[in-house]
């Protein structure tokens, strides 16, 4: 037990020593002469004082008054107890439901420890205490609002899932603190390994943040790289494999090819060390994947990786600039981008440095655009010398757009975008108008060896990004500067809804590994296929026309599974909580004793009296 | 001086009645209570053979006649009963309203009453007190002066119930019925009641009590003084304090009737402003104390 208020103990003293003075003032009896006094008992209850003094003498009612006393001092002192369980008054609990709260060093694994914990802190939850459940998946949600209903929220507690993905912890922590961040003693409660990026902009405001590591070990051996190049010996495949544990380890590394294997080796990696291994492979396979068969550690999701070698299969994509999150957002939506990022272009990728570009697109953010070798170029706001405008000055706050019947509009609504400046251009060379306005052309395309898409204003000088239409224009932008050739297979990540061209609409099937089983309706050519939460191998739909989603998991932070005792949390230090125990208030039992020891006091008293 | 005399309807209760002991006594004059001894009286008693120096009076001249052999006819004696009036006049029997000894001295009394028409003897002894009994009274002119006597009584310190009953006892008092006429209220009352019957009376112990002793209304934080030890004793008069004096009463009131039961005697209780008829047509005459 624990007190708040331990210097209220010292009010035991003055009471005790008042009580205990009025019993050892003496009783001023009233005189009575009786005929005989043999037959009267020796019965000395006193129960009033009024005179100095006398020796103490045992009594009930001395007794059950400095009892009476004591628990008076006790609830003064605000006492506390230990009990099972984390959860406050009022309590947003946000569990990792990332990729590494799947790792099996505890039983069954992280996320179901962190789930258990859950369930105990609801179980141990008085009346009133309120709870909050977020998932802090890929995208998090609120499970369940606050609420003191135990039976909804182990309903909601049973439709938390994890997800073989990166998490978004900051975003759902911000949600937490929505919830709770305006009370006075709320707590937010972390339930996580850990194994996520420090978090910045994240204000608990009120609200207490409590960090309950979950897991114990950091052995973990993933799959860091599988890729293929055109070498002059032929085709050539690398697997890179990194061991993330604090001990040496041993594994087993099969490669398949269109789902037959063509290697299998045994790899031995140091502590925090990497290895890997470059094979000729033949030309023609379509689908390349690692697989860790033995001493790939705790987490399994990692194990596995894919590499379609088919054109179209993947489209890569640099973002060039200080940071568009909204842009990064929109670009990986297509499930064939694999997305790098840069703050300014590479001078590999620099117009007029040897060799082929690395990727398909550069993308410029917020920065001029600069001349580069990449056979698509997006330039959002700041236009160079290889753009197909020529800036002539500043517009501010254009009153009308003017849209054309082109593609790269195709599914788009300008009508109250709010956009605060931009460059003032007109079209040169081959560039056309996509979307004018009044204060002259705001999107302007081009066409030829390159393909060139120019915005006048940069997505964050705007409110573009938060329409509708700006993934759409993003996907429009792709399809126009990379053409689809989508083939049969398609590298995707996991638990991102991924939009693939259908020609036909209609409901589609969807099946995965461990049984998962999903429909989804095609429209205007497009599927937008969702919940590939795991791993693994996806079919989407039937026959001669269906693809294969091969969802892999390549992701350092969610690898690194060795639990944080320490996490980054709003420019704040948060350490884990030692215990899964809290102190909560013990006042009530103590006030319900003094009551009852009152009425015992007080029904001594009419006895005795 | 409280008058102590008998409500004509008291009076009419003890008419035509008299003492019944348990057993006989040898009385020291003359009675109308048949003597366990052979004197001369009119009740016959029997026969037997002549001796020298027996009286010719009593000589049955028929039987002479007819046998041939002189047998005498033997009578029954008549004497006194002796009975003794054993006042406590120690200070508790001020207690009460009227006081127990005034109640008590009624009920000697009556006794005395019942006694002196019944031809029998009455002795006075105030114990407690130091004076000399009262002499032996007879005939029914008595009464009123052992009223007078009854009437003069009052509480004194003195000795205890059991010290005065010894001095009784030493006394050589003429064996017969004592009676206590005390509240009993001395722990060692069972040993007077002994010490009395071990000389050959046969003892009858009215035991009066107020209203008060028998159920005390008493509350708060007391200093009880004893009224003839002056002892004190704190004491905090509650329910439970109240319970067990009740109990130690009872007990000790059937250990006097106890007392009384092992040696022959009677034992009767007589309740301070309760009607005197009640014992008088309770006790004395349907337990038999008198006939």
């Amino acid at each position: 037990m624990n007190l708040q208020s331990p210097g209220a103990l010292l009010w035991l003293i003055p009471l005790a020593g008042t009580i205990l003075a009025l019993y050892l003032m003496k009783m001023r009896r009233r005189r009575l002469v009786v005929p005989a006094v043999f037959l009267w008992p020796e019965r000395q209850d006193e129960v009033r004082a009024n005179a100095l003094f006398q020796r103490l003498r045992f009594s009930w009612l001395l007794l059950l008054q400095l009892l009476a006393a004591l628990a008076i001092v006790l609830v003064l002192a605000r006492p506390q107890l230990l009990q099972r369980g984390l959860a406050g008054k009022v309590t947003a609990i946000v569990v990792d439901t990332s990729s590494s709260m799947g790792a099996s060093d505890v039983v069954p694994n992280r996320f179901g420890a962190a789930r258990k914990a859950v369930a105990d802190m609801i179980e141990a939850a008085a009346p009133s205490d309120r709870l909050a459940l977020i998932e802090a998946g890929p995208t998090p949600r609120v499970v369940f609002p606050l609420s003191s209903d135990p039976v909804a929220q182990r309903r909601g507690l049973e439709q938390m899932k994890r997800y073989d993905a990166e998490s978004d912890v900051g975003e759902a922590l911000r949600l937490a603190s929505s919830l709770v961040g305006t009370t006075q003693g709320g707590t937010i409660l972390l339930l996580s390994d850990g194994a996520f990026e420090p978090i910045q902009d994240f204000v608990p405001g009120k609200a207490k943040v409590v960090f309950m590591q979950v897991g114990s070990k950091s052995e973990n051996v993933a799959v860091q790289a599988l890729g293929s190049s055109e070498g002059p010996q032929g085709k050539l495949l690398y697997c890179g494999l990194k061991n993330f544990g604090s001990q040496p380890a041993r594994v087993r590394l099969t490669i398949l090819a269109d789902g037959r294997a063509m290697d299998s080796t045994d790899a031995a990696l140091d502590a925090q060390g990497t290895w890997g291994k470059t094979l000729r492979v033949p030309r023609e396979t379509k689908v390349f994947e690692a697989r860790i068969e033995q001493g790939g550690g705790f987490l399994q999701s990692d194990d596995v990786a894919y590499h379609v070698n088919e054109p179209g299969a993947v489209l890569r994509v640099l973002l060039v600039g200080p940071g568009d999150f909204f842009t990064e957002r929109a670009l990986v939506l297509d499930p064939r981008v694999t997305l790098d990022r840069a703050t300014s272009l590479p001078t590999s990728e620099a117009l007029g440095a040897g060799g082929p570009s690395n990727y398909d697109v550069v993308v410029f953010s917020g920065t001029a655009e600069k001349p580069c070798k990449a056979k698509g170029v997006l330039t959002l706001g700041r236009a160079g010398d290889s753009s197909p405008v020529k800036v002539t000055g500043k517009y501010a706050k254009p009153a009308s757009f003017v849209p054309t019947h082109d593609d790269l509009v195709r599914g788009v609504r300008f009508d109250g975008v709010y956009v605060d400046t931009g460059e003032r251009v007109r079209p040169v060379g081959s560039g056309r108008i996509v979307l004018d306005s009044d204060k002259g052309p705001i999107i302007v395309a081009s066409s030829g060896a390159r393909r060139q898409v120019y915005t006048s204003f940069a997505p964050l000088e705007s409110d573009f990004p938060l329409s509708v239409g700006f993934p759409i224009f993003i996907a429009n932008a792709l399809d126009f500067l990379a053409p689809r050739a989508l083939g049969a297979n398609l590298a995707v990540s996991p638990a991102r809804s991924q939009v693939l061209p259908w020609p036909t609409d209609g409901t589609v099937v969807i099946a995965g590994p461990a049984g998962f089983s999903a429909q989804a309706e095609s429209r205007d050519g497009r599927l937008t296929v969702k919940g590939l939460d795991r791993v693994g191998v996806y079919t989407v739909g039937r026959g001669k026309g269906a693809k294969r989603l091969l969802a892999g998991l390549r992701s350092d932070a969610e690898s690194n599974i060795a639990p944080r005792s320490v996490v980054q949390l709003g420019g704040e230090q948060v350490a884990r909580l030692a215990s899964p125990v809290r102190f909560a208030d013990f006042w009530r039992p103590i006030l319900l004793l003094l009551l009852a020891i009152l009425a015992v006091e007080w029904w001594l008293y009419g006895r005795l009296s | 001086m409280p008058v102590v005399a008998l409500a004509p309807q008291e009076s009419r209760i003890l008419q035509g009645v008299r003492i019944r002991p348990r057993r006989q006594f040898s009385g020291r004059a003359r009675g109308e209570r048949t003597s366990a001894r052979k004197g001369v009286s009119i009740e016959f008693a029997d026969y037997r053979e002549y001796a020298d120096g027996d009286d010719l009076r009593h000589l049955d001249w028929n039987i002479l006649a007819r046998l041939g052999h002189p047998v005498v006819k033997t009578y029954q004696d008549e004497e006194d009963l002796a009975v003794h009036l054993l006042v406590d006049t120690s200070p508790s029997m001020e207690f009460g309203e009227p006081t127990k000894l005034l109640i008590a001295c009624r009920v000697g009394l009556a006794l005395t009453y019942v006694a002196l028409c019944g031809g029998d003897t009455i002795y006075g002894h105030a114990l407690g007190g130091r004076g000399a009994p009262r002499p032996a009274t007879r005939g029914r002119i008595g009464v009123q002066r052992v009223a007078d006597w009854l009437g003069r009584l009052a509480s004194t310190e003195g000795d205890s119930l059991l010290e005065a009953s010894r001095r009784f006892a030493r006394s050589g008092a003429q064996p017969g019925v004592v009676v206590f006429l005390s509240d009993g209220l001395d722990p060692l009352v069972s040993r007077a009641v002994q010490v009395v019957a071990d000389r050959g009376h046969e003892v009858w112990f009215v035991q009066v009590l107020t209203e008060m002793e028998l159920d005390p209304d008493l509350e708060g934080d007391l200093l009880l003084v004893d009224s003839e030890s002056s002892l004190e004793q704190e004491m905090t008069a509650n329910s439970v304090a109240i319970a067990s004096y009740r109990k130690a009463l009872i007990s000790h009131n059937e250990e006097i009737g106890e007392a009384c039961a092992r040696v022959g005697g009677r034992y009767a209780q007589v309740q301070v402003g309760k009607p005197l008829s009640a014992f008088l047509t309770g006790s004395l005459r349907k337990e038999g104390w008198v006939e």
